[in-house]
């Protein structure tokens, strides 16, 4: 009786471990969400992290995740970290952090001539 | 779609842009030295004391005479005239894209607000467009071009409407949303919604010759 409620509350704990673990890594990315913006315009953008980069072949961590300093890109570092509203920080006016990001994501799809453009094509409702 | 995204946002933006404004400064031009020609007393007779009078009155709701013996007709001008000019110039979805291209930004609207504005703007139209076919007076004076350029108005607010609610087909909708748009500002200058340019000269003239010579209301 004792081993069984052992093993039930390890499973129990293992599994909210296990939970915790996935539903915070980079995995599960699906959307992209800043806390910095309090009040939202449109839905979060849809982004699956791991099938979009393996669909654009992005294998470098610094092509999005990239870190500067004194204005100048900091080769071999990265900033998977950190929210990018820490450097592009929003000081009463949301419009040049959104623009970063639409720069970020719809920047390289008119580069590459591949992916989204349209606004409601990721801001899906 | 990205051949003709890029195209609809990039090149025919600038045509567009570059139509409206190189075709407004023309009319104005041209429309000036044909006065000079034809009706020289214009430059004499304008009074800008008078000229700012009545527009001024002309632009108040229920300013003038024929507004209070109107009232519907004057609210539902006044109202699609503020929604046609707001909405899209100081829509969110527009400044983030302007920001974008050009790094400059202003102040926007909610999109609740916009969302209202746009259907004023719907609204009006369907309203002008009834009025234009119930009333003999209008209709007598109705031609063909009056529904195209009304179906011109209507265009970018009934598809920037139905892409912003994501409807069935939004993406192909976008795209025509911005060509409507742009075709609309190409023929400002081109038909009779060069009022936008004309209007101050034309009520400023009215109030000029009412005003300083006949000591007579215009409003």
């Amino acid at each position: 009786m004792r081993k069984k409620t052992w093993v039930l509350c390890s499973v129990i704990v293992l599994s909210i471990i296990f939970l915790f673990v996935t539903a915070y890594s980079q995995d599960n990315i699906k959307y992209v969400q800043d806390p910095a913006f309090t009040k939202r315009m449109r839905p979060a953008a849809v982004f699956n992290h791991d099938e979009h980069n393996e669909n654009a072949s992005i294998d470098d961590c610094s092509t999005c995740h990239h870190f500067y300093k004194d204005k100048v890109k900091v080769e071999n570092e990265t900033s998977e970290d950190m929210k990018c509203s820490e450097c592009h920080k929003i000081d009463k006016d949301p419009v040049p952090l959104i623009n970063k990001y639409h720069l970020r994501c719809k920047g390289c799809h008119e580069q590459e001539k591949a992916g989204p453009l349209m606004c409601s094509e990721c801001h899906v409702k | 779609m990205h051949d003709i995204y890029d195209f609809v946002s990039g090149p025919m933006v600038w045509v567009s842009l570059i139509i409206f404004a190189a075709g407004c400064i023309y009319r104005f031009i041209s429309m000036a030295l044909l006065a000079k020609e034809k009706d020289p007393f214009l430059y004499n007779y304008m009074s800008p004391y008078h000229a700012l009078r009545s527009i001024f009155h002309w632009l108040t709701p229920f300013g003038s005479e024929n507004m209070r013996k109107n009232p519907v007709f004057t609210i539902v001008a006044f109202s699609f005239h503020i929604c046609v000019v707001i909405a899209p110039l100081f829509l969110f979805a527009h400044i983030i894209l302007i920001k974008q291209s050009w790094n400059v930004s202003w102040w926007f609207i909610s999109d609740t607000m916009a969302d209202i504005m746009t259907l004023i703007v719907i609204a009006s139209c369907v309203f002008f467009l009834i009025r234009r076919i119930v009333r003999p007076e209008v209709k007598f004076l109705t031609s063909a071009s009056d529904y195209i350029i009304l179906a011109m108005v209507a265009a970018p607010f009934i598809t920037g409407f139905w892409t912003y609610h994501q409807f069935a087909g939004c993406r192909i909708m976008g795209i025509i949303h911005i060509l409507s748009g742009e075709i609309l500002l190409a023929a400002i200058p081109f038909t009779r919604l060069s009022h936008m340019i004309f209007f101050p000269i034309s009520r400023g003239y009215i109030g000029s010759e009412f005003g300083a010579i006949r000591h007579a209301k215009d409003w």
